[in-house]
C-alpha cells in the first residue's frame, strides 16, 4: 500500500515535469510586456512590427492596487523587455518588477522623465505624483524615453524607433493643441476639477485647472469624513457644477459630495466618467491614450460650462458620458 | 492552456506547504484544536511589527523569529486562560489571538505609519511570485533546475515536522490522545503539548511569508480532516493527509489555470484555489469514505460514531 501510493506521486512528479509545453513560433522579433494602457499604447506605437506588446493591467483596473497573477508571472518572465509606469503607480507589482529586473531590461517610463530634470511633480517628501500621462506633453517625453530605452536594447532598428516616435509625438501634439483649446472653452471662475482621487495634477498644471481629489495620490489611502465636508464646502463656496468619477476607482465618494452639496442646496452633477488610471475598451477609440484623454478633456469641458466640439477632437468619440 | 516551468514549481512549492502543515496538523484535528494555525497567524502581527521596528527591515530572519516567538506564546496564553479561567479552548484561542491581532494593528498604525509596513504584504504572501527568488541553481543534464528560496524554506520546514514526527511518534500519539496515561508512561505531556505549538508557530509563519496565510490555513487543517475520514490508523493518517494535501495543490493549481478562462475571466489566484480544492476533496471524502462516508453509512445502516466526536481507537 506505501509503496504503491510512493509510485503514484513519484508519477505524479515526473508528469507535471514533463508537461513543459515550449514556445509557440514567434512571429515578431522580440516580446515587449507593459503594465497599464497608456505605457502599452505608447510602446505599441514606437516599436511597430518590431515587438509583440503585451499590456497585463486591463481597462477599468486600477494599478495602485493590482496584484499580479500567474497569467502575468508568465509573460513578464517570458519579456525580452518589461516597461512600468514607476513612481509607485504599480505599488503591489513594485517587488516583481524588481526581481525581473536583474535578468532583463525593465524601464520605469516616468523615472526616465524624473532623469531630466525637475518635470515631475514631487507634492510631498521624496511622494512623486505618478499621473504623468494626464498632460500630453509629460507623455511626450515618456514616448522619447520608450523610444530611447528600445534603441538601447536593440541599436539596429534606432533610427526606425525614431521615426515612429516623431510620427506619434506629431499626433501627440494635435492633441496638447486641443485639450489646451476645448479646456480654455471653460469659464473662468468654474476651472475647478474634483475627482474621485488624486490623479489629475498634471492636467491641473499643463492647461490651467485647480484639482482636487477625494483620495490621495494612491487609492489605497482613505478619504476622511473630514476631508469630504471641506471639499463640499468648497464645491458650494464656488458653485461648481460638476465633480467626476473615474472608471477605474470606485464612485462611492463622489456620490457623497454630490448628496452633500445637495443636502445644502446646491445642485451638483456626476458630469461623467472619466478614464484616469485605465483607458477603454480594448479595440474602442476610448481605448487608445488619445481617446482617452479626447474623451476626458471634452467630457470636463462640457460639464464645466465649457463649449468642446459635440463627439471630441476628431470626431471618434461615442456620445460621451 | 500552457504549463510552464513556474507551474511545475509552483505546484512543488504548494506541495511542500501542504506536506509540512499536514503533519502538525493531524495532531491539531486530534486534539481538536484546529483553529490554532489561524489564531496563530493573526496573533504573530505584534512580533512581526515589533520585530520590524528593531531592525527596520522587513522580511527578515528577525522578522521570522519575533514572529514565532510570539505564535508560541498566543499557545501558552490560549493553555493558561483555558486552564486558569475556565473558558474552553476555543473561546480562549479566541481571546488571544484577536487581542494580540489588535495589538499589532495599533502597534502598525502608531508607530510604523510613514514606513513601509504594509500588513498585507506580510500576511498574504504570493505562491505565484515565489519562482522569482531563487535561491539555488544547478545542472542537470542540458538544462539548469533553478530552485526558489520558498522551495528550499518550505522544504526544510516540512522535514524539520517529519523528524519531529517520526522521533516523537509513540510520545506524540499517546499524549494527543490521553495526556494522563501518557503521564503515567513517563512521558511529559506538556512538554509534547508545547513542542507540538512551537512546530505549528514554525510552520505557520515560515509557510505564510512565503506563500500567503489563506493556504497555510486550510492545509493545516483540511487534508487532515479528510484523512481522518478515511483511516483510523495515525500512521496512515498522516500520510494520507500529506498525500491529499499535495494533490489539492496540483489539483488547485491546474483548476486556477483552466477553469477561470472557461467562465471568461484572465486569471485567479492559486492558493485561493488550492484551498477550495482541499475543501472539494474533503467533501468527496466525506460523502464515499469507506467507514465513515455518508453513502457507505447510508447503505449499511449501522451507527458509526463519527471520527470527529471523540479521540480515535489507538492502533
Amino acid at each position: 500500500m506505501y509503496r504503491q501510493l510512493i509510485q503514484t506521486i513519484v508519477l505524479f512528479i515526473v508528469l507535471m515535469g514533463s508537461l513543459h509545453v515550449q514556445a509557440v513560433p514567434k512571429k515578431y522579433p522580440y516580446q515587449a510586456v507593459t503594465t497599464v494602457g497608456m505605457i502599452t499604447d505608447i510602446v505599441r506605437n514606437v516599436a511597430g512590427d518590431k515587438a509583440d506588446v503585451e499590456g497585463l493591467i486591463g481597462e477599468g483596473i486600477d494599478p495602485h492596487l493590482y496584484k499580479p497573477t500567474r497569467n502575468d508571472l508568465i509573460a513578464l518572465k517570458r519579456a525580452d523587455i518589461v516597461f512600468y509606469n514607476g513612481l509607485m503607480l504599480e505599488g503591489k507589482m513594485a517587488d516583481v518588477l524588481m526581481k525581473i529586473a536583474r535578468s532583463k531590461p525593465v524601464y520605469a517610463v516616468t523615472e526616465g522623465i524624473e532623469d531630466e530634470g525637475d518635470y515631475v511633480l514631487n507634492t510631498e517628501a521624496q511622494h512623486f505624483d505618478p499621473h504623468v500621462w494626464m498632460d500630453v506633453s509629460g507623455w511626450i517625453h515618456a514616448t522619447r524615453v520608450v523610444a530611447e530605452s528600445l534603441s538601447e536594447y536593440d541599436p539596429k532598428n534606432a533610427t526606425f524607433y525614431q521615426e515612429n516616435a516623431n510620427a506619434y509625438i506629431t499626433q501627440l501634439k494635435k492633441l496638447d493643441n486641443y485639450a489646451r483649446e476645448v479646456l480654455a472653452t471653460i469659464p473662468e471662475n468654474q476651472r475647478i476639477l474634483v475627482t474621485a482621487h488624486d490623479a489629475f495634477n498634471y492636467m491641473g498644471r499643463a492647461y490651467g485647472l485647480q484639482v482636487k481629489g477625494i483620495q490621495g495620490l494612491s487609492t489605497e489611502s482613505e478619504a476622511g469624513v473630514r476631508d469630504i465636508e471641506h471639499l463640499v464646502s468648497f464645491l458650494v463656496e464656488n458653485k461648481i457644477p460638476a465633480v467626476f468619477v473615474e472608471t477605474s476607482v470606485s464612485d462611492k465618494n463622489v456620490r457623497a459630495l454630490v448628496e452633500g452639496a445637495g443636502a445644502q442646496g446646491h445642485m451638483l452633477v456626476i458630469g461623467g466618467s472619466l478614464y484616469s488610471d485605465a483607458m477603454g475598451k480594448t479595440g474602442s477609440y476610448e481605448g487608445t491614450y488619445i481617446g482617452m484623454i479626447d474623451h476626458n478633456v471634452t467630457i470636463i469641458s462640457r460639464a464645466l460650462g465649457g463649449s468642446p466640439p459635440e463627439n471630441g477632437m476628431q470626431n471618434k468619440l461615442a456620445t460621451a458620458h | 492552456m500552457t504549463w510552464f516551468v513556474d507551474d511545475t514549481w509552483i505546484v512543488i512549492i504548494g506541495a511542500l506547504t501542504a506536506i509540512a502543515c499536514a503533519l502538525p496538523g493531524c495532531f491539531l484535528v486530534l486534539r481538536q484544536m484546529s483553529m490554532m494555525g489561524d489564531a496563530i497567524s493573526h496573533a504573530v502581527l505584534p512580533g512581526l511589527a515589533i520585530a520590524f521596528l528593531v531592525t527596520g527591515e522587513r522580511a527578515s530572519f528577525t522578522m521570522f523569529i519575533g514572529a514565532a516567538v510570539v505564535g508560541v506564546l498566543t499557545a501558552v496564553f490560549t493553555q493558561w486562560i483555558s486552564s486558569l479561567g475556565k473558558v474552553d479552548r476555543g473561546a480562549s484561542m479566541g481571546i488571544v489571538f484577536t487581542t494580540l491581532f489588535a495589538l499589532g494593528l495599533l502597534l502598525i498604525v502608531q508607530a510604523a505609519d510613514h514606513v513601509d509596513l504594509d500588513p498585507g504584504c506580510v500576511l498574504y504572501g504570493a505562491i505565484e511570485m515565489t519562482t522569482l527568488d531563487v535561491a539555488w541553481e544547478f545542472q542537470l543534464g542540458e538544462t539548469w533546475i533553478e530552485v526558489p528560496r520558498a522551495a528550499m524554506v518550505l522544504g526544510s520546514v516540512a522535514l524539520f515536522n517529519l523528524i519531529i514526527v517520526v522521533a516523537f511518534f509513540k510520545e506524540l500519539k499517546i499524549s494527543a490522545f490521553d495526556p494522563e496515561l501518557a503521564t503515567t508512561q513517563g512521558i511529559n505531556a506538556n512538554f509534547m503539548h508545547y513542542l507540538l505549538m512551537t512546530q505549528v508557530a514554525v510552520t505557520t509563519v515560515a509557510a505564510f511569508e512565503v506563500v500567503g496565510s489563506i493556504i497555510v490555513i486550510a492545509m493545516l487543517v483540511t487534508p487532515a480532516a479528510t484523512a481522518h475520514l478515511l483511516t483510523d490508523r495515525l500512521g496512515l493518517m498522516l500520510l494520507l493527509s500529506a498525500i491529499i494535501g499535495a494533490l489539492a495543490a496540483g489539483l488547485g493549481h491546474l483548476l486556477a489555470i483552466v477553469i477561470p478562462p472557461l467562465i471568461g475571466f484572465d486569471g485567479t489566484t492559486t492558493s485561493g484555489m488550492m484551498a477550495v480544492t482541499t475543501g472539494l476533496l474533503f467533501v468527496l471524502a466525506w460523502l464515499f469514505a469507506p467507514r465513515y462516508g455518508w453513502i457507505s453509512r447510508l447503505v449499511s445502516r449501522k451507527d458509526v460514531k463519527s471520527p470527529f466526536s471523540g479521540p480515535l481507537p489507538s492502533d
